[in-house]
């Protein structure tokens, strides 16, 4: 397969070695009672045409935004990817690298970590970025953690309903071990946040608020803030990347770090992951920032040049008092997301931000005038927006429209059982007004559920 | 020969009003739809990125590529890190649109044949770990041990057992540690034996009902396979604590010993590692973790069901006993599809090879190099093993730092040096089984003329890249963490 050893090399090497044999060396080495003693059961090996056989097969079994028609969201977006990202992601010298710790013959990766870097401070409006984290969810939760260091003493994590519910999931899990309260406030009518400002008190550490929400309407983030600084707490945001060539930047709105899904910047969906974790903050929580971090330098030449940095936050250094336990990130991810938003610019991630926005305004209006459908929540939103199904029948939908060619929505019902009927729809810049009259139309022909009880 | 215009930064190569990316025009009907933002809301601008045309970005990464050093082009003894030839087959299959374009949150029904191949990997790693239950989810190896340390927090909580200190052995990854802590224990080192491996007196002084987990590595970071791993076990279970096996170095011991025989509970595979995920210069990886049955309930939502009867698939998200969600979305797709494809391809036979010929080729670089440096942990070892410079550091004023540089020289990336920390001066080389034996030859051949060369040419080195011996501590201490404009 991938082996290298001839028989003879594996004579000459034992020969070498002094062995007679490799049984020789594994019975040294391995002690009896803990050898293995029957050959693994596992499928045959197979052949590289047999294996793209069975794996083309199974990749054709499911529905992918190559065959469908994409209105999903939640997190993670059909955003088009320019074929210049994919050509540089897959040049063997970035992808087949290891971490740049040896920083003289890593400057490649470590210049466009440090460009990533840049590009996030731009993003942002903040003073630092790290190199990446895992995803998003993630992302936020090492952001609370950090605050929760700072705000030493303080135990309380504020946050609200309209965060994305899989991220105040992971934070529950990860609150439960470090012993913190975390206070949700509870959805209401306006589908924002606002209704968290009581629950700040002077225990808080942190409030975290998404914006564009999980519903994709707009908070006030700068009040929130605000409120959150006078009671002595830090401010964490989820934003949205692609957002940002529209509305304010989180550190124009008074936010101590934001993190984000980098998914939307080049990424595949991929069923989920590898995603990219993206984190910036201000400049005097820079010790406390987690994950990799590439810095600028000169080399004994003299030579502008870029090296891992501020080392001692990380856990091979600092062991069990590490900022965090993060040790490999995203690396290969933060490169696409850096050629990404190289190949935009400002205008073009302003026109992309445009397309989301007005297109889902289009969709918006063309799914309110559909009898069956309600839009529960009014207000401005950026690239997504609920739908409340009168009939009841989410999943019946969703699987009629799927059979059409269309991946309709997220379904809401996993996450707010007060929204089981309700349906998250979200627009990208890749939607035509064909795709969005063709939902529409679907949406308005369907089979209710009678029709299809009686059928 | 060199360009250097295109390796300067993004931001010294933008031109205001140079653009790669163009949108279509808008619809009317859709921009008469649409109402400006708030203005409270709306941005004065766009950020203010870089303007480049298509052909700048492209000539500027693919000049910065080849400032790397990558496995495609060089051999990386790089101990603990196991940097393996990556299949190209792998990356073929993991961007076939039925995998690469899949919404996480897709109906079960829609993504069937996903959902099997995941399902078949989750038995595969079961069957070569010999611990039945899998999570896919999390997101790299130290992220996987905090994940089973929450399960192993789960499991005496329901016990009703307050448990409280994670052991973890003086030679372990930095990682063992900060998870522990990060998962709310209290951590304590025990102490390795001067062969290199646990010091059991040690350990057992350190065992109690305070004692949740003991975080092992087997082989260590030595490539030692600990000769008393049985009895080391035995030992956490009679105190009623748990055995979690940091994975590192499973791709040693593939058909030839299997973590849940002898005696881990939980442990974490590295995919990046054993089943030669590409590194991507530092990620992604992926952390999927085995444990014992009795763990199962505790393990993170959602998991991986089959419905026997009409041979169907789904995520299963109703888990009351879970420690609950550790990441976004399912898991790190990508490189878990990856790992399937190396198993199908090798085989159960072929991975033993795999581990066979790893730690074949182990032996053999030092047979070579303990004529060149001291190897303080013995003759023969696992797939890596541990020389030191100490002595050479001491006699010559080269220490492994002056070493690893150097033989950047010789077309060779630097083994891993100063870990693991219970050896002065460490040299950490692990060759990895696809290598092949004249390439070994040529870096013990370098290794060997570094040691012979002046201490001033050492210091310097390297002499041959793009940049050499950066400041680090100027970096550290006044940190340039981006660029800014010079006017600024």
């Amino acid at each position: 397969m991938y082996l290298f050893h001839t028989e003879a090399d594996r004579r000459a090497m034992l020969d070498a070695i002094g062995a007679a044999s490799m049984e020789e060396i594994l019975r040294q080495q391995i002690p009896a009672d803990a050898r293995f003693q029957r050959p693994l059961e596992l499928p045959p090996a197979v052949s590289e045409m047999q294996l793209q056989r069975d794996v083309t097969r199974a990749a054709a079994e499911n529905a992918s935004t190559a065959s469908h028609v994409c209105f999903m969201g939640a997190g993670a977006y059909d955003h088009f990817v320019p074929a210049a990202v994919d050509a540089i992601a897959s040049r063997g010298e970035f992808y087949t690298s290891y971490t740049p710790y040896q920083a003289e013959v890593s400057q490649g990766n470590l210049q466009a970590m440090f460009e990533y870097e840049t590009l996030i401070t731009q993003l942002t409006g903040l003073d630092v970025s790290n190199a990446s984290l895992y995803d998003g969810g993630t992302a936020a939760v090492e952001a609370v953690i950090m605050a929760l260091s700072v705000g030493k003493g303080r135990r309380r994590v504020v946050t609200s309903a309209t965060v994305h519910p899989e991220y105040r999931q992971i934070l529950e899990t990860y609150l439960h071990a470090l012993d913190c309260e975390l206070v949700i406030a509870p959805l209401d009518e306006s589908a924002t946040a606002e209704n968290l400002l009581p629950l700040i008190d002077d225990d808080t550490a942190c409030v975290l608020v998404q914006h564009p929400n999980f519903f994709g309407h707009l908070e006030d983030v700068r009040t929130i803030s605000d409120k959150a600084h006078e009671a002595g707490a830090l401010v964490v945001q989820v934003f949205d990347p692609i957002s940002m060539g529209l509305l304010k930047r989180p550190g124009d709105l008074g936010v101590d770090i934001a993190v984000a899904e980098g998914q939307c910047l080049g990424n595949p969906l991929a069923f989920g992951g590898p995603y990219l974790g993206v984190m910036a903050c201000r400049q005097d929580l820079v010790r406390r920032l987690p994950g990799r971090i590439a810095g600028q330098t000169v080399d004994r030449r003299g030579n502008r040049c870029w090296v891992l940095t501020l080392q001692t936050r990380e856990q091979h250094i600092r062991r069990e008092k590490a900022t965090s336990n993060i040790c490999s990130n995203q690396t290969l991810l933060a490169l696409r997301a850096t050629v990404y938003l190289s190949l935009l610019g400002p205008q073009g991630l302003l026109e992309t931000a445009q397309h989301c926005h007005q297109k889902t305004a289009y969709a918006r209006q063309q799914l309110a005038g559909i009898e069956r459908l309600e839009l529960p929540f009014e207000g401005p939103v950026f690239k997504e927006f609920v739908v409340r199904d009168r009939e009841r029948d989410v999943i019946g939908l969703n699987r009629t429209l799927r059979e059409q060619g269309i991946l309709m929505g997220v379904p809401l019902e996993r996450w707010y059982p007060e929204l089981e009927d309700c349906f998250l729809v979200a627009v990208t810049e890749q939607r035509t007004r064909a795709d969005i009259d063709a939902l529409a139309g679907a949406l308005s022909n369907a089979p209710t559920q009678g029709v299809t009880a009686g059928a | 020969m060199r360009n250097t215009q295109s390796t300067r930064l993004l931001f010294e190569l933008s031109q205001p009003g140079r653009r790669a990316a163009l949108l279509p025009p808008l619809d009317e009907q859709i921009t008469a739809a649409a109402e400006p933002l708030p203005e409270t809301q709306a941005a004065d601008g766009p950020p203010p990125l870089p303007e480049l045309a298509e052909g700048d970005v492209i000539r500027h990464f693919t000049n910065l590529s080849t400032l790397n050093m990558s496995v495609d082009t060089h051999f990386y003894p790089l101990g603990s890190c196991t940097m393996k030839y990556n299949p190209k087959r792998n990356e073929r299959l993991a961007a076939l649109p039925g995998l690469a374009d899949v919404h996480p949150l897709q109906d079960d029904d829609s993504v069937q044949g996903l959902l099997r191949l995941l399902y078949e990997l989750q038995q595969m790693l079961a069957e070569i770990s010999g611990l039945p239950a899998v999570s896919l989810q999390p997101a790299a190896g130290a992220h996987g041990e905090l994940t089973a340390l929450m399960v192993a927090h789960a499991y005496y909580a329901q016990r009703g057992e307050d448990r409280r200190v994670v052991l973890t052995a003086d030679s372990a990854h930095g990682t063992n540690p900060a998870s522990a802590a990060m998962a709310g224990f209290e951590t304590r080192a025990v102490k390795s034996s001067p062969e290199g491996l646990i010091d059991v007196e040690d350990l057992r002084s350190k065992l109690d009902d305070q004692v949740a987990v003991f975080m092992l590595t087997n082989p260590n970071t030595l490539g030692l396979f600990d000769h008393q791993i049985c009895e080391i076990t035995q030992a956490v279970h009679d105190a009623g604590a748990l055995v979690y096996l940091d994975g590192a170095n499973m791709n040693a011991i593939m058909g030839l010993s299997r973590p849940g025989d002898f005696g881990a509970d939980m442990m974490h595979y590295n995919p990046h590692k054993t089943f030669s995920g590409p590194h991507g210069g530092g990620g992604p990886g992926a952390g999927p973790i085995c444990v014992r049955d009795f763990l199962e309930p505790f393990l993170p939502a959602p998991t991986i069901a089959r419905d026997a009867d009409q041979d169907h698939y789904r995520l299963e998200y109703d888990r009351p006993e879970s420690i609950g969600r550790v990441r976004t979305f399912f898991g790190n797709t990508g490189v878990l599809l990856r790992a399937y494809f190396y198993i199908r391809s090798y085989g159960g036979d072929g991975l033993r090879q795999v581990s066979e010929d790893a730690v074949l080729g182990a032996n053999y670089l030092l047979s070579k190099v303990k004529h060149i440096l001291d190897v303080p942990h013995g003759d023969r070892c696992m797939h890596e093993f541990v020389a030191s410079a100490s002595k050479l550091k001491k006699e010559q004023g080269i220490s492994a730092m002056d070493l690893a540089k150097r033989i950047l020289d010789y077309g060779f990336h630097a083994p891993t040096v100063y870990f693991p920390l219970v050896v002065d001066e460490a040299v950490m080389i692990e060759p990895t089984e696809t290598e092949s034996k004249e390439t070994l030859d040529a870096f013990a051949e370098a290794l060997f003329r570094v040691t012979g060369e002046s201490g001033d040419l050492v210091h310097e080195a390297p002499h041959s890249t793009p940049i050499s011996r950066p400041n680090d501590v100027a970096a550290a201490r006044k940190p340039i963490m981006k660029w800014t404009p010079k006017d600024s």
